[in-house]
């Protein structure tokens, strides 16, 4: 009961930064320099088209007709939003915008899900190590790792990985999420190939947040080591792994946080990795939607990566609630 | 299971704790600044003792040591820390040691620390507490659990399934012997038992490890900075500074008769509750950290209002005068008694 009210509240508070976002892009679209609208509008007109058609066509496009007063504009487009329709691409060549998110949408929360799983496992042991060896050179060594992977930017991970892998030593393949050779299905072949064309990518993705973990677990390893409990632990004399079990659950708690963050850092994230791995994920779209100048794609995707950033962190702050106690509201 | 068969066995006579020369030293610029230096003590069975001193005295060195867990970058330079049914503490090592933690000697952390893991119910420790001790009959624990919660006043089906931050610095400090106590450990050792708690817990608190105490035929341990603690509940006091034991005796006859001029201090810059606040004075000076410790002669003698040319060049012996033990030049002088050498000797007669 008290979990269904904080995940009511949750929600709500969610679905007013989803408004918040549709309205930015909204009046972003408006505002861009060349003002899309008008562009789409007049580019039909001198195609040919008289004011209405060019008129209907535009608003078939964007959801929303011009030449409206903007307020009238900003209620038809929330109302066609509250209906899961964001319009219809200009490149795609009318293809509703919500088709070409949802093809792609699938590749990117794999993508990320699975560079995070694993920078996630990886980089939280390496920092536990880090933290229990911090006087040796291994663990000097870790934590030198950790602090120069997160000075590199993610683009230049997966561009520098792209080339050692691909062109100097070429034992993965380059480009789209799978052979197009084999034939899409639950055989072997097709799955190995969509592993061997991940693999790079995610590594990217992996490489790219493991020196946070590494760090933040480190530091929060060592602080919860400096803890009374757990030299109270020990001097009851608990077993060894009971201890260890207790410093692990409580140094993992701000990587909830830090988790959250970092699932709407991978998404920004995708625009250079899928642009470098040409996959073809929301990434992706957003700056082929860009290079085409197509407005409601650009806004499309821009709305579905900010939801699922939002979303993220709504299940990140209940599971939060669920492994700390503390804080647990009445 | 063998823990509580000795545990069992030693109910009759509880079990007595010898810590003889002891030195803990901490290296610091490539010296190793000792916070316990040669100390030796007997904790009576049966009995509690008070340990009093200043913040830097080396009190809670020393109660850590007795349970081998003296902190890095500290070590164990001398002496031997033995207790009955289980041998000198500080040669145990691994888990042998960890089998005495627990079993042979309960420890209970300051009231003002956290010694409980925030994420997990007090009953969910208690039971890891049982498990990582062999205890089978997890049943029979959490019985002894409810008992002993109960008998410190408190709802224990309430305290059982509570966290930490849902317990009150009184309850913690109650909780935390119970920790202590469930594994039948027979001697019982508190670091700052009532600091931090206010004035009703900390009597209550009071009224509570002198009930376990008896109750349970223990050997005990109270340190505190407050001579006031001490003096309620101890049988014998021993008084620190500087690391070292400078007097040791029976309770009543240190606050009658204190002989060491830092225990008269001490007792001195006790307010009382009858009487004028400017009664009270405070000690002059500073208490000496491990840096400013002279490195020879008295180390109280640069505070002490009775300080001598002695006094610089050589540590005061032990003195031993009906009962008592002191460590001082003047106070020996005056009372003519028989120096008695070093610790060691005395604390081996």
């Amino acid at each position: 009961m008290r979990l269904a009210r904080r995940l009511g509240i949750k929600l709500a508070a969610g679905l007013v930064m989803i408004w918040l976002v549709a309205s930015g892009t909204f009046f972003l679209v408006r505002l861009m320099p060349g003002n899309p609208v008008t562009v789409a509008y007049e580019n039909d007109l001198m195609h040919g088209m008289n004011p209405n058609q060019a008129k209907a066509a535009t608003a078939l496009l964007y959801g929303f007709v011009p030449r409206q007063p903007l307020p009238v504009q900003y209620g038809r487009y929330l109302w066609q939003l509250a209906h899961f329709n964001l319009g219809r691409s200009i490149s795609y060549e009318g293809v509703p915008v919500s088709h070409i998110v949802a093809a792609a949408a699938p590749w990117t929360v794999i993508m990320v899900l699975s560079g995070i799983l694993v920078s996630f496992l990886i980089g939280v042991s390496a920092g536990v190590l880090a933290a229990i060896r911090r006087s040796t050179k291994f663990g000097d060594l870790l934590s030198v790792s950790g602090s120069l992977l997160h000075g590199i930017p993610q683009f230049v991970i997966a561009i520098l990985l792209a080339y050692a892998f691909t062109t100097i030593w070429a034992i993965f393949p380059f480009g789209a999420p799978y052979d197009v050779t084999i034939a899409p299905g639950w055989n072997l072949p097709f799955i190995w190939s969509l592993i061997t064309h991940a693999f790079l990518p995610v590594v990217a993705y992996a490489l790219s947040s493991y020196g946070g973990w590494l760090l933040t677990m480190k530091s929060s390893v060592i602080s919860v080591l400096g803890d009374d409990f757990i030299l109270a632990a020990e001097l009851r004399g608990l077993r060894p792994l009971t201890v260890a079990r207790y410093i692990a659950r409580n140094a993992m708690l701000p990587l909830f946080t830090i988790l959250a963050l970092s699932i709407g850092f991978m998404f920004g994230g995708s625009i250079f990795i899928e642009e470098i791995y040409d996959y073809p994920g929301l990434g992706y779209s957003l700056l082929e939607s860009i290079g085409k100048r197509d407005y409601p794609l650009m806004t499309g995707t821009f709305l579905i990566i900010t939801t699922a950033v939002i979303f993220a962190n709504i299940l990140a702050d209940l599971l939060y609630g669920v492994i700390d106690p503390r804080v647990r509201r009445i | 299971m063998t823990a509580h068969l000795t545990a069992a066995e030693q109910r009759t006579r509880p079990a007595g704790v010898a810590v003889s020369d002891l030195t803990v030293a901490f290296p610091a610029g490539g010296r190793e600044l000792p916070a316990v230096s040669h100390v030796s003590l007997d904790l009576t069975p049966g009995k509690i003792t008070g340990l009093v001193g200043e913040s830097g005295s080396g009190k809670s060195t020393l109660a850590l040591a007795l349970m081998n867990a003296v902190p890095k970058p500290g070590l164990v330079t001398s002496g031997s820390v033995h207790i009955d049914g289980i041998g000198n503490v500080l040669s145990l090592t691994g888990s042998g040691l960890r089998r005495v933690r627990g079993p042979g000697i309960g420890y209970v952390f300051q009231a003002s620390q956290n010694s409980l893991n925030p994420l997990k119910t007090v009953g969910k420790q208690l039971l890891d507490l049982g498990r990582s001790h062999g205890e089978k009959n997890l049943r029979g624990l959490l019985r002894r659990a409810r008992e002993l919660i109960e008998d410190m006043g408190l709802d224990a089906v309430r305290v059982l399934s509570s966290y930490q931050h849902e317990l009150s610095g009184g309850m913690r400090q109650r909780v935390g012997i119970v920790f202590a106590l469930l594994l039948n450990a027979q001697v019982l050792v508190l670091d700052e038992p009532t600091t931090a708690l206010d004035m009703l817990s900390q009597a209550s608190v009071l009224e509570i490890i002198k009930r376990v105490h008896r109750d349970l035929g223990l050997t005990t341990l109270v340190i505190s900075h407050d001579l006031g603690v001490v003096g309620e509940l101890a049988d014998r006091t021993v008084v620190m500074y500087a690391g070292r034991v400078v007097e040791e005796g029976e309770t009543q006859g240190i606050l009658r008769d204190p002989r060491h001029p830092y225990t008269r201090g001490l007792l001195a810059a006790m307010p009382r509750i009858t009487g004028d606040l400017e009664l009270a004075r405070a000690l002059p000076g500073r208490p000496p950290d491990l840096l400013t410790i002279p490195r020879a002669g008295c180390v109280f003698r640069e505070r002490c209002p009775l300080a001598m040319p002695v006094c610089a060049d050589s540590e005061p012996p032990d003195t031993l005068s009906g009962g008592r033990r002191f460590a001082c030049f003047a106070a020996a002088g005056s009372a003519g008694a028989t120096s008695a050498g070093h610790a060691e000797t005395e604390a081996a007669s």
